[in-house]
Parts: structure tokens; C-alpha cells; sequence
């Protein structure tokens, strides 16, 4: 017999059928949400700098679209397999449902590494996917984003090459392009603001006032600087945050117990939150090792920085001051570690809902392509902070309702809202 | 007021000089009048000469020219006179005389000037060929007219010689007795005689005899030349004859040139106005032969740029005689000077003209300029420590090392409180007039460097200075310059490198090469817009589509410091030029990661070179940054923008340097690939250069023939080897290198790790790379594993790992295996490739199932697995993961690692633990390298068990004392520290005691280290201190004790004590 090996869409699979247990969701919706609603799979034939024509394989996969357009990001990877862009596709779904958007999920991509292609071949394979494919894209049925080794270049020429075929402007075809190109103002903040919205809502709940509690956060990448401006505005104090070393390669936590000042630290490092410790401790900062940002006596945790970060190793060593932890990163709890602070009956945000900001900021991007007509970046963000506000108090509710955790209510509410529009639409 | 001053001195020496040439038109004006007489000649050049001397009003001249003599008015004799020889043939006919009738300040020679004593010899020199011409063409018209029996036209000429100057007529006649016996005419044997010392007609040899011989009378010599010709007559035709003799003439014009570039004796001065001289009668068409000029270049290149024969071979291909000229006014050097320009020097001059020459083929070459440059000499080192009496220094290279370092500072101390000879000071300060107020590198130029085959690169020191302020304050500045930069030769490191390159008993002399630092002033700052080095063949290729040829750039902006040293904090920016599109880094977050974010530039205000944030200076003074458009690209939200060279919002905008406009947007990849190029065909072989731009042009800095480091030289791939002594072997994409003694492999089986089902498992097995990073051997050991090592997101296709989970590791492999019917694509490092290259960890891909390749996977998957025995958390992974002590598997041998990328091809062997490295540049070099390495363990460890033996375990409370790492594998370098673990038994005060017991050897030994090798740290002992509890637990450091594998050897404690007590 063959050993079986690990597969990211049978995991995702496994993960639906457990949410859809507890829905008691019947077979065929089961049947139907498993599997993705339609795939494109296609070749793309490449002429090469050389002269050369090399054929590259292209993927569009679209999970579900019952609550709206597709949405999703297109991947250049080497290493590609049909059965990854599947998984990634059905979790769109799910991230747009919890958000509450109106739109589905989707994912797509290239097989290749751009480590070996030109700027003047990206091009080509972008506007060659664009060509393949654009009979089931379109600003009403399916809308690209930039994903893993694709940025909002790519997205520019895919969008020309959709321009120049349907022989119109379609800037809500794609999102993630830059401001002044149909790009959305407030992209930089959404995530770090999402995620202290979703603090906010949580504390509300909780009666502490934010200005009596403190938090500590893991990273200074933009998702944990905006979150700290965010929190600082509400008047909470951040005690403490770590950033990775370039030089030392190894991270450090940067504690001032009186509160520590975002924009002195923001000046003092690097374009990517690495914080220069000699001067950081001039500043009168203790520097301490990577991991003390999690040992902090403090209100609220927020890992803002990798995955992986809260393990069974060192999950006992969080204080027992803490109340909230905010995932602000993707998956920085292990499962193991997860079980443990549902025992400690610690309040965890998940992620999925914690860091929702930037697909609502996506959304808005598009809304605002559709009509051509773009918000100053106040109105983002106080739109940002009703959708968030909203999302979170659904899940929550959810969550108290059937007695769930934060986690199980995120995606059980998900994948109950695409069950639904499914239904309604008489498809199941 | 000073440049006031200044300026009027210019003007002043301006109008000299414009005298000076008027004088010398009109002097060749009257010879070239072919009605004059040479009466009327004579008499002209009196009325001439005086209008061109500094102070005309007082100036007279007079000609001697055999029995005739010709004054100016009142002309008189005076202790202020300037007198050169007529000379025709050698023979002194005449004398040219220039005097003043009054007293004039004292200057160069009396109260002339050095330019007016050229002036008067070149016209002297120029009237010998007018007389010559002359008096040939009074004999020829003479001899004219003779009816009787017409002879032949080379009769009338040899006539003609015999009048006029007979030497030369007996120069000619041996000419022609050696063109008769080459041409194989047995007859002209007995010629022989009356032209050579001594010859033997029945061996054919001349022999040296020790008697003096007889030399002919000429008269006997002037018959003989008749007797040569009517021989030559009736062997060779007419036309023959005639064209050798006019051929022989000319050639014997030049004579004085071969008088001086032959005689080692003669020193640069003499040749420096031997070939001004030859510069000067150019015009009147003295054409050489071939070989002639061939035999003057070479001659040249020999005495001034290189001896070596590689280098003449090429040299004499470029460099004109005339290109020479200009060089020598560039040239300071001192009185009976016999030096060179030093490799660097050569190096660079000989490019330039390669470049020069090429410019037909690729005329984008036309742009390349190389900076103005001044030259001192070779031996101008030794002169300097004549003058100041230092010989001693000389025999500074044989004392022991640790004295050398030792003496050091104090060398470089007295050199800089020395002074130069006034001729050398003399020559600086013209070199300083003529760069100007700009800053200047002082580059060491030794006979070592640059060297074909020896690659000796920056041992030496290369300083900048800011050349600001007064003249003085210049002059000092830059004299203390090339002090240290002398002194730089009696260091520790460069006498070091010697010793191990097997080169200390070369004869080492110092050139220097005074060179105007290319660039523009940025507020206060001055540097190029940017600079780097580039290799024509590369090794650290990112992609399967880059080939070796493509060449590699390093390029930064500001100063080219940071490209030529690897860097710990920065990065330059790479490209490949023959594949500029290709680039290493591709995401955004890859490209604001690895982009330089620092630059070295000269401070004008406080004339120090610093290194300052690239960041801050572009929002400062971004606007006046050459080409800065072509340099940096705006930063927006997930989208990286080449700005446009109006509109730049340095204030407001984010700016990253990426290059992008220069290599997308110009022609500037194509201009530098097309110099490694040409480089690399003309001097035979890969090249490096160092560069830098000025934002409109580009400048050649150095050139030299590839360098390898110690560890990527091509390795020697042996044929012989039996099959099951091979552990793997590589035929594809494979770099320059050898790693030698490797104890552990560790190997993520391709298809154990593919079969993990669960995602947390497989992050584990990066995490547990991790761990094993820190546990091994530093560059001990090798990590080989399926397909992409740092694979983010679907991390199944690749362990997933960040460059500090493999930042120990020798090479990183990565196993490419076929998978049903194809082969996954592999990463190439690319994504921690700029780490790699900074940290010179090699990157090998192998292909095991592809035809004609080795891979024994017995040796991975059947060798003993120690991962759990080295941390038995990860035991339940020794499926997926094989650590293999390779000296414990293999009875005491060890793992070595062939690369050679012109063979592409690479083999890993099972070997003796030998330390030695066959390479193709030289056996001797590694074995040296690693000796070197012994001594630096040895002693280490000795000390490691002096400490433990002095240590008393009652007083500090100590149960065990071990050493570990590379002090007990005998590995350590010159920079390793002393591992040290102390299992600790005791009270918190004894626990502070013993840090500080220890802390004081720790220091004294770090001294010792410095005075051994010349690295400083805060300590060398590393002490970890590990409790009962720790052992236990295995936690930590406390594993190493009692470990399977690389375990900490315990050192007895207190055996000393005991003695003394």
C-alpha cells in the first residue's frame, strides 16, 4: 500500500467536515461545498527572451461564488499542485463569509519560480493567464488579487491585458493595485486597525475600559505597528514588543514598562520592523529575549508576526493577568497550544476574524473600482471599523449562543452563511 | 588671495610654456626650409631662441658647429648660460648656447627652468638630424655626376657613409653579414672574423676565450664593408640591398633608444627623456620596423610595467611607444630610479589600452575612462627608508609573528613622522597642482599584487583622502598617506599571507598610484553615484538560465568599498550582465531585504571617510545625487516603482536602491559585459575589475586576473577514484570549490519527508534543521535535502527553514529527485541567496537519477542515524531525518567535497582525514593554510588544560571542566573562541568568584590571540556553566557531555595545585 502523504486540501476538507458536522449540515451540501464549484486548468505558451517558447501550466480555481464574485489570489509558484490552489480557493470562502462580504472564494496561479524569468516574461505569463482564462473572470464573477510571489505589478498587466480584450476600463476586474491606479487608500492600516476593532468589541464585552489595560505585541511589521497606533489612540499602553535581528538572527523583546513610545521605536528601525537594540536601549528600553513578549503581565497578547509563535513549550508561561489574545498573524497558535488556552479559558480572537481588515480593504477596493469613485482614507477606515465591528459581534454572539469557542463560532458562522446563500439560491 | 595667487601663477607658467612652443615652431620652420643654407639656418635659430626664454630682454644665444660660430648681438660670457651638444652619429659636432647678461633669481638649473632645458636639447637634437641630412646630401650631390661606370645606387650610398660617418657604414656592413648568414651563404663565413671576437669555423660556435682579443683597425673594416657588399651582390638583388640599407638607417636613428631601454643600467629618467626625445623626431618620419618597435615596447613594458613573460605577451600587442610618453609625465620618481608601476599600476594601464584598442568592434567601449592617475615608483619605498635611515625595517619579515604585530604600530608611527626625499616632495606637489582640490586614493601597487596567478588582493593598504584645504595641509596629507601605506607592507597580515604563499623571499617593492576618486559632491559628502566590482566568470549563479559566462556584478552606491568586502550588515545589489533581466531577488519583500541600505563616502568637512545611511542622505540632499533615478526606485504598498528623473519626492516617498533604471534603462550591462569581455579574451583568461560611475561616465579603477579565495578555487576532479569510495556526484550547475573534512551530513530523505502527513510534522523538520544548525560543528558539516530548502506556504516541496537554521552549514544541497515522469524545479538558495554569497556557503543541486550519476543512497539511509542520541526529543524523526557522524560510519575518515565549474562536475569522496587539498593553483597553498590552523587549536587547547590544571574545584565550588567545539575538534582559526563548559556545584558567590577567576584568563589569552593573528574580541574564553539539574535534563550546552557524538572532553582539574602544594 502506498503511504498516503500529507495534502493542504484534504486538511481543509477534514476542517469543513467538522464544522459541517456541527451544523448538521445535510449530504449534499457537504458534497457541494467540499469540492470547489468549477477549475480551470490550462496551458500557457510562453516566448521566451531567447527566443525560446516554454509552456507554463496555469490554474483558476473557483470555490464557491453563492455569496458574490469569486475572490481570490493568483500564486507564482514553482512547486504548485492543483490540490494547494483547491485549499486555498475554499478558504477564501470561508474568510469572506466571516467578514461578511458579499463575495466567494477563489484561487489561482502559475507553476513557475519568476527567480527564473525576466520582468519582460512575467509580463508575457501574466497577460498569457489573463488570455486563457478571461472568459470566466471579470469584475462580476471572479476577481484576482496578488499572492505569493506576485505583487501589483502583475496585477497591472493582467488588469491591461483584460482592458485591452474587452476593449473597456474594468478597474474592480482586480484588486491590490496601487493608489492613484484603482488602488484603495487605508490598505497599510486595515489589518492592525482590524485587529484592535476586534479587541475593542471584545473588551466592550468584557467591561474594561481600554485606557486601564495593557498589552504586549510580537512583531513591528505594519500589521502590529498599526495595531499598537490604533491601541494608543484608545489609550491602552503597550508595554512591550519583540522584532526579529537581522544581524543577530534571533528576535528581541523591547519593554518599557511605562509604555512605549510607536514612534520613536518606528525610527529606529529598519523597513522591516527589526528595532536597532543599541538604540533601543539607549532609549532607556529593556531588551530582553524574543520570547518575553509573551510572558509580560499584561491585559492582552497580540502575535502580529509568524506562525507557530504560542506552543505547548512555552503556552504556561503566559501571565495569568491575560485576558485577550488578538492573532494578528496567520496561525500563530499550534493546535496543541490552542487547546491549552481554551482550558485556561483564555479569550482568544482568531485569526481568521482577528485580521480580517485586509479582505474587507480588498473588497472596498473593488467597490470603490465598480463605481470609480475612490473614499479619502477617513472614510475607509470608518467603514473598515463598521464591518469589523459587525463581524466580530456575529461571531461572538454565535459563539455564546451555542457555546462555542471564538475559533469553532469563526468558522462554523462561515461556512453556515455559504450553506445558506446556497440554499437560497435553490442550488442545494 | 591664495587662489588669486594661484591663479596668476598659472597664467604665468601658461604663457612660459606658450613661448617655449612658439620657439621651438620656428626653429623647425627654418629646418624644414629646404633654400636655406645652413649658414642662414644657423644664423636664424640665434634670432629664435631668445624670444622663448623667461626673461628674453637679457637673453643671447650662441651655435658652435665645427669651426664656425654664430652669436647674437651681445652675446657674452656668463656663469648664466645653458649649453647642449650638436651631436650627429654620436660624435659631438657643436654646441647650442642660451645665456642671460643679468642675474635672475635661482629655479630649476640656475635660473632656467627644466622646461627650458628640454626646449634647448630637443632643439639640438633636431639641428644633429638637419647637419646630418646636410652633409649626406653635399656628398651624394658630390658623387653625383660620374659618368665612367655607373654603379650601383647602394655603391653611391655606402660612398657616401664612408664620408660622412663611417660608423655607421661598419654598423650597416655587420647588419648585412649576419642577413647573409641567416639567408644560409656559406661564403660570408670568413667575414666573420673580421666583425666577432672570437669564432671557431669548424664548430660553428662562437667561444668565449678569457684573453682580450684584437680588435680591427676601422680603416681594415671600411675595406671589409665593400668587400660584404660586392658579396651580398651576388646573392641578393639590387632592390634587396638598397631597401635593408634605408631599412638599417633608420633604424639606426633610434639607436640611442636601444642604447638606453637595453642597458639595465640606465635609470627611468634617462628613459623618460630618451623617449621624449624619440616623441620629438617623430614628425620628421623616423619609421621603424616592426620588430624594432616590437623590441622598444617590449623593452619598455619590461623596465616599467611588468617582467613577467604573460604579461608581455599582451602588453606588447596594446601599448605604443608613444603611449609611454604620457605615462612618464605622470610618473614621480627619484634620481637613478630602476622601479615599476607595481602590478596594480600595470594592470590598470595595460586595460586601458586593451579597452582603447577595441573600441572598432564595440564602440561602446569609447565611453570607458580610466581616472587620472600619478605613479611613484617601486623602489621609492626603498629610497624612503634610505633617506630616513630605517634600513633595519628590511628584515622586519623574517621576526616572529607575534613581534611583527607587536612592532607594528610603532612602524607605522615612525613612517608617518618621516619625511620624503625632496624630489619625491617635489613631484607629489606637482601632482597635487595638477588633480586639483579633489579627493585622492592612495593605492598600494606592490610587485606582488596583481600578479598573473598570484592573487594577493588587499593585503595592502588603500587609503582616501579628502585633499581639502591649503597646499600644504594637502601635501602633508598626502604624505602621510603613502607613509602608511608603505608601513602597511611591514604588517602582520600581508607578511603572513606571504609566508603561508611560500613568497616572503620575493623581493618586495611598493609602487603607489595616486588616483582622483570619481565622483561629485553631495552637500558634504563627496562620492561616485555608484561603483562596484565585477567577474567575468559566476560563480554563485541564481538560475539554471544564468551561465558561468554571464559574469557577476556587485554594485552599491557611493564608494566601491562595500562591494569589494563581504558584508555583515548590507548588502550590494547583484545582476548577471550577460542576463541583466534575470535578477536575484523577485518579491518585493526579497528585493527591500537584500537592497543596500548604507554607503561609504568622503566627508569634505571633516576630510574623514565614513560610512553613513543611504536612507538619510537621499532625504537630505537626494535631489543633487547623480543619477539617482537610475539607482533607487520608489517603495509603494506591495509595488516597487522606477521613478522618473523629474518628480522625485524625496521628502514624501519611500526609496529603495534596486538599480533598476540602470540596469533596465541604459546600456550600462551591455557596456560592462562587453569589457569583462574583451578583458577576459586579451589577457587569457576570467578577469575581475573594480569600477565606478560618476553618473555620466564609466571608470575602469583595476584589472587583474580573477582572484580566488581559499575555499572556491576550481578543484583538481580526480578520474581514479573506485566507485564505492563515492558518496554522491553532480553534473549540472556546479560553482568552484572544495570542502574538505566534513564529519556530519545531515539528510532529509527526499521521500520519508514527502510521506509526512501532518503539516506540523513537517514544520518540525525544519525547526529540528535548526536545532541541528547550532548543535554541529561550524562549516563542519552539510545539509542536503529534497527539493527547495526555505520553502514558505507549501512547505511539503521543501524543508522550511530561515537562513539562521542553516547559517552553520558548509553547502547547502538540494536533492532534485525524478518524481513519475518529472523533476521538480529547484530553488538555487534563492530564497536566502544573498546570505549565501555573504557568508560563502556553497549551493550545490544534484540530479540522482540522471545518466552518469553517483549517488549512493545506502550511505545516507543505512549509516548509523545519531539524531537521537544528539536530541532525543526529535528520535521519533529519525526516518525523515539522518545525521551521520561520517568519522564514526567510516572508521576515522572524513567527507570532502570536489567542485570544478569548467568541468561542471562535482564528486563527494570518502577520504583520509589529510589536510591535503589537491587544487590546480597550488598544492602547497591549502596544506600551509591548514597547518596554520593547527597551531591555532594547539595552543588553544593547551591553555584549556593549563586553566582547568590551575583550576581548585573546592574553592569556586566546580564538580567537572570540559572543552568542546573547535578548540577540541582542532579546527579552530585564528578568530574561534574556547569552548568551555563548567558543571558548577556550588554558592552564588563562589558561582561570581570563578566568572571573574576566569574572566581574567579570558582576557589575557585574548591578548595573546591578538598578538598571534590580529583579532581583538571582549574575551576569548566562551564559558557555559551547566548544574546538576542541567545534566540531567540534557538541556542546553549540558548535552555536550557524555554525547554520542562530538562530545566535550573533561579536563583533569587542579593537577597543578596539588603539585606545587
Amino acid at each position: 500500500m502506498e503511504k498516503k502523504t500529507y495534502n493542504l486540501f484534504e486538511a481543509a476538507q477534514k476542517q469543513f467536515d467538522h464544522a459541517a458536522e456541527l451544523l448538521e449540515l445535510d449530504g449534499a451540501t457537504r458534497d457541494f461545498l467540499r469540492m470547489p464549484m468549477r477549475e480551470y486548468h490550462f496551458t500557457i505558451p510562453l516566448h521566451m527572451d531567447d527566443g525560446k517558447v516554454k509552456i507554463f501550466r496555469g490554474f483558476r480555481v473557483q470555490h464557491n461564488d453563492a455569496r458574490g464574485p469569486a475572490k481570490g489570489g493568483i500564486r507564482f509558484h514553482p512547486l504548485e499542485t492543483i490540490d494547494t490552489v483547491r485549499a486555498l480557493a475554499m478558504w477564501m470562502t470561508w474568510k469572506t463569509s466571516v467578514a461578511n462580504i458579499p463575495l466567494g472564494g477563489a484561487k489561482g496561479g502559475v507553476i513557475c519560480d519568476p527567480h527564473h524569468l525576466s520582468l519582460g516574461e512575467q509580463e508575457r505569463l501574466c497577460r498569457g493567464w489573463i488570455r486563457q482564462v478571461i472568459k470566466n473572470v471579470g469584475p462580476y464573477s471572479d476577481v484576482p488579487a496578488p499572492d505569493v510571489m506576485t505583487n501589483a505589478q502583475h496585477m497591472l498587466w493582467m488588469l491591461d491585458e483584460y482592458e485591452v480584450i474587452t476593449g473597456e476600463r474594468h478597474p474592480g476586474f482586480i484588486t491590490g493595485k496601487p493608489v492613484g491606479m484603482g488602488g484603495s487608500l487605508g490598505r497599510r492600516e486595515a489589518t492592525g486597525y482590524g485587529v484592535i476593532i476586534t479587541v475593542r468589541e471584545a473588551l466592550r464585552e468584557m467591561g474594561i475600559p481600554p485606557e486601564d489595560t495593557t498589552a504586549s505585541v510580537q512583531g513591528f511589521g505594519n500589521v502590529a505597528k498599526y495595531a499598537i497606533e490604533l491601541y494608543q489612540k484608545m489609550e491602552g499602553k503597550v508595554v512591550c514588543v519583540s522584532s526579529w535581528d537581522e544581524n543577530d538572527q534571533c528576535s528581541y523583546s523591547f519593554q518599557k514598562k511605562e509604555g512605549i513610545d510607536l514612534n520613536e521605536l518606528s525610527s529606529i528601525s529598519d523597513s522591516f520592523g527589526g528595532i536597532d537594540k543599541e538604540k533601543a536601549a539607549d532609549l532607556g528600553y529593556a531588551v530582553l529575549p524574543g520570547e518575553a513578549w509573551l510572558e509580560q503581565e499584561v491585559d492582552i497578547l497580540i502575535p502580529a508576526a509568524l506562525e507557530d509563535q504560542i506552543t505547548c513549550e512555552n503556552v504556561d508561561k503566559i501571565s495569568k493577568r491575560v485576558k485577550i489574545i488578538a492573532e494578528g498573524a496567520n496561525g500563530p497558535t499550534t493546535p496543541e497550544a490552542d487547546e491549552a488556552l481554551n482550558q485556561k479559558e483564555l479569550f482568544v480572537i482568531p485569526d481568521f476574524l482577528a485580521n480580517a481588515g485586509g479582505v474587507v480593504c480588498s473588497y472596498f477596493e473593488q467597490v470603490q473600482s465598480n463605481m470609480n469613485y475612490f473614499w479619502e482614507k477617513d472614510e475607509v477606515l470608518g467603514k473598515l471599523d463598521a464591518k469589523m465591528t459587525s463581524a466580530y459581534v456575529a461571531v461572538s454572539d454565535f459563539a455564546k449562543a451555542h457555546k462555542l469557542t471564538m475559533r469553532e463560532a469563526a468558522y462554523v458562522i462561515s461556512v453556515n452563511r455559504v450553506a445558506q446563500a446556497c440554499r437560497d439560491r435553490g442550488w442545494v | 588671495m591664495n587662489t588669486r595667487k594661484s591663479l596668476d601663477k598659472l597664467v604665468n607658467e601658461l604663457k612660459e610654456r606658450a613661448k617655449e612652443l612658439n620657439c621651438l615652431y620656428k626653429v623647425q620652420e627654418l629646418l624644414n626650409d629646404r633654400k636655406k643654407t645652413v649658414d642662414d639656418v644657423l644664423r636664424g635659430i640665434i634670432e629664435v631662441l631668445p624670444p622663448g626664454w623667461q626673461y628674453p630682454e637679457i637673453c643671447q644665444a650662441k651655435i658652435e658647429y665645427q669651426n664656425l660660430s654664430y652669436k647674437s648681438d651681445h652675446y657674452q660670457e656668463t656663469p648664466w648660460v645653458l649649453n647642449s651638444d650638436i651631436v650627429i652619429q654620436n660624435e659631438i659636432v657643436g654646441m647650442i648656447s642660451v645665456c642671460y647678461t643679468e642675474e635672475r633669481p635661482l629655479i630649476d638649473e640656475g635660473p632656467f627652468l627644466k622646461e627650458e632645458r628640454k626646449l634647448i636639447d630637443t632643439i639640438s637634437g633636431q639641428l644633429g638630424f638637419y647637419l646630418l641630412h646636410q652633409r649626406l646630401k653635399t656628398v651624394f650631390e658630390k658623387k653625383g655626376p660620374v659618368p665612367e661606370e655607373k654603379k650601383p645606387e647602394w655603391w653611391t650610398i655606402l660612398e657616401m657613409l664612408k664620408g660622412t660617418d663611417p660608423e655607421l657604414l661598419i654598423r650597416i656592413s655587420r647588419k648585412m653579414i649576419n642577413y647573409l648568414g641567416w639567408s644560409g651563404i656559406k661564403e660570408v663565413e670568413m667575414l666573420f672574423d673580421y666583425f666577432n671576437p672570437v669564432y671557431e669555423k669548424d664548430s660553428g660556435l662562437f667561444k668565449e676565450v678569457n684573453r682580450p682579443y684584437q680588435a680591427q683597425k676601422k680603416d681594415d673594416l671600411m675595406f671589409v664593408s665593400f668587400e660584404i657588399f660586392k658579396m651580398a651582390e651576388k646573392h641578393l638583388s639590387e632592390k634587396e640591398i638598397l631597401n635593408n640599407i634605408h631599412k638599417w638607417i633608420k633604424e639606426d636613428k633610434s639607436g640611442f633608444l636601444v642604447d638606453i631601454l637595453e642597458n639595465t643600467g640606465s635609470s627611468l629618467v634617462e628613459i623618460s627623456n630618451a623617449i621624449e626625445r624619440f616623441h620629438h623626431l617623430l614628425p620628421h618620419g623616423l619609421e621603424l620596423s616592426e620588430p624594432r618597435k616590437q623590441s622598444f615596447r617590449v623593452a619598455l613594458i619590461r623596465r616599467l610595467l611588468s617582467d613577467q613573460p604573460e604579461y608581455i605577451n599582451v602588453a606588447k600587442r596594446f601599448i605604443e611607444i608613444n603611449d609611454f610618453n604620457e605615462l612618464f609625465k605622470k610618473i614621480i620618481s627619484i634620481v637613478g630610479s630602476h622601479g615599476k608601476l607595481g602590478g596594480k599600476g600595470a594592470g590598470l594601464f595595460l586595460s586601458k589600452y586593451i579597452l582603447k584598442k577595441s573600441t572598432d568592434k564595440i564602440p561602446l567601449l569609447k565611453e570607458i575612462k580610466t581616472p587620472k592617475t600619478w605613479y611613484l615608483t617601486s623602489d621609492g619605498l626603498l629610497n624612503f627608508i634610505k633617506y630616513n635611515n630605517l634600513e633595519d625595517i628590511v628584515e622586519q619579515k623574517y621576526k616572529d609573528i607575534d613581534q611583527i604585530r607587536k612592532e607594528y604600530p610603532y612602524i607605522s608611527h615612525v613612517f608617518k613622522n618621516s619625511s620624503f626625499s625632496p624630489e619625491v616632495i617635489n613631484g607629489l606637489s606637482l601632482a597635487l597642482d595638477d588633480f586639483g582640490k579633489v579627493p585622492l586614493i592612495i593605492r598600494s601597487s606592490s610587485l606582488l599584487e596583481d600578479r598573473f596567478n598570484t592573487a594577493f588582493a588587499g593585503k595592502y593598504k588603500s587609503l582616501f583622502i579628502a585633499n581639502q584645504g591649503t597646499k600644504e595641509k594637502r601635501l602633508q596629507e598626502l604624505m602621510d598617506a603613502i607613509a602608511e601605506v608603505y608601513a602597511s607592507t611591514f604588517g602582520p597580515d600581508p607578511i603572513e599571507y606571504r609566508r603561508e604563499q611560500g613568497l616572503l623571499d620575493f623581493h618586495e617593492e611598493m609602487g603607489i598610484l595616486i588616483q582622483e576618486v570619481v565622483g561629485k559632491k553631495v552637500g558634504k559628502y563627496f562620492l561616485p553615484a555608484f561603483a562596484g566590482v565585477a567577474f567575468s566568470h559566476n560563480d554563485y549563479r541564481w538560475s539554471g538560465r544564468i551561465k558561468k559566462e554571464d559574469g557577476l556584478v556587485r554594485i552599491v552606491p557611493g564608494l566601491g568599498t562595500r562591494a569589494v568586502d563581504r558584508l555583515s550588515d548590507d548588502y550590494p545589489v547583484l545582476f548577471s550582465p550577460g542576463q541583466p533581466n534575470l535578477r536575484v531577488n523577485v518579491t518585493i519583500d526579497e528585493i527591500v531585504r537584500y537592497s543596500p541600505k548604507k554607503t561609504d563616502v568622503i566627508n569634505l568637512e571633516t576630510n574623514v571617510f565614513e560610512t553613513i545611511d543611504i536612507g538619510t542622505l537621499l532625504k537630505e540632499r537626494g535631489a543633487d545625487y547623480p543619477a539617482v533615478h537610475q539607482i533607487v526606485s520608489v517603495l509603494a504598498e506591495n509595488y516597487i516603482q522606477q521613478p522618473k528623473k523629474l518628480g522625485m519626492d524625496f521628502q514624501k516617498d519611500n526609496h529603495v536602491v534596486t538599480f533598476d533604471g540602470l540596469i533596465n534603462n541604459t546600456d550600462f550591462p551591455e557596456q560592462i559585459y562587453s569589457i569583462l569581455k574583451v578583458l577576459e579574451e586579451e589577457l587569457n583568461g576570467p578577469v575581475d575589475i573594480e569600477f565606478a560611475h560618476d553618473g555620466k561616465n564609466f571608470y575602469l579603477l583595476q584589472c587583474r586576473p580573477l582572484s580566488y579565495g581559499k575555499i572556491n578555487q576550481p578543484a583538481l576532479i580526480p578520474y581514479d577514484v573506485s566507485e564505492e569510495k563515492i558518496i554522491f556526484s553532480a553534473n549540472k550547475f556546479v560553482p568552484d570549490g572544495t570542502i574538505s573534512n566534513i564529519s556530519h551530513v545531515v539528510y532529509v530523505d527526499p521521500k520519508k519527508y514527502g510521506e509526512l502527513e501532518d503539516y506540523e510534522d513537517l514544520r518540525a523538520i525544519g525547526k529540528a534543521v535548526g536545532k541541528l544548525n547550532n548543535i554541529l560543528p561550524k562549516r563542519q558539516f552539510v545539509l542536503m535535502g529534497p527539493g527547495r530548502w526555505g520553502s514558505r506556504g507549501d512547505i511539503k516541496l521543501g524543508v522550511s527553514v530561515m537562513y539562521s537554521d542553516i547559517s552553520n552549514t558548509s553547502m547547502l544541497i538540494e536533492i532534485a529527485r525524478k518524481q513519475k515522469n518529472y523533476v521538480p524545479e529547484l530553488s538555487f538558495g534563492t530564497h536566502f541567496f544573498q546570505d549565501l554569497v555573504e557568508s560563502r556557503i556553497i549551493y550545490l543541486p544534484l540530479y540522482p537519477d540522471d545518466q552518469g550519476i553517483f549517488f549512493q543512497e545506502r550511505f545516507f539511509t543505512g549509516s548509523e542515524n545519531i539524531l537521537g542520541d544528539l536530541i532525543p526529543d526529535l528520535a521519533r524523526f529519525s526516518e525523515v531525518i539522518k545525521v551521520i557522524d561520517v568519522s564514526h560510519t567510516t572508521g576515522g575518515k572524513v567527507l570532502k567535497i570536489l567542485m570544478n565549474s569548467n568541468e561542471e562536475k562535482a564528486i563527494a569522496l570518502i577520504s583520509e582525514s589529510t589536510h591535503i587539498v589537491e587544487t590546480n593553483i597550488s598544492k602547497e597553498k591549502i596544506f600551509e593554510n591548514i597547518r596554520e590552523n593547527d597551531i591555532h587549536w594547539k595552543w588553544r587547547l593547551d591553555f584549556a588544560e593549563n586553566i582547568a590544571a590551575n583550576l581548585d574545584p573546592g574553592r569556586f565550588g566546580v564538580k567537572g571542566f570540559y572543552v568542546f567545539g573547535s578548540t577540541k575538534n582542532a579546527t579552530a582559526r585564528s578568530s574561534s573562541d574556547i569552548d568551555i563548559i563548567i558543571h558548577f556545584q556550588g554558592t552564588p558567590e563562589q558561582r561570581r568568584d570563578l566568572l571573574l577567576w576566569l574572566e581574567g584568563w579570558s582576557l589575557s589569552l585574548d591578548h595573546m590571540n591578538f598578538l598571534r593573528t590580529g583579532y581583538k574580541t571582549t574575551g576569548l574564553l566562551d564559558v557555559h556553566i551547566v548544574t546538576e539539574e542541567d545534566i540531567k535534563k540534557r538541556d542546553s550546552y549540558a548535552i555536550k557531555i557524555g554525547a554520542v557524538t562530538d562530545a566535550a572532553r573533561p579536563l583533569p582539574m587542579g593537577t597543578r595545585l596539588k603539585k606545587e602544594k
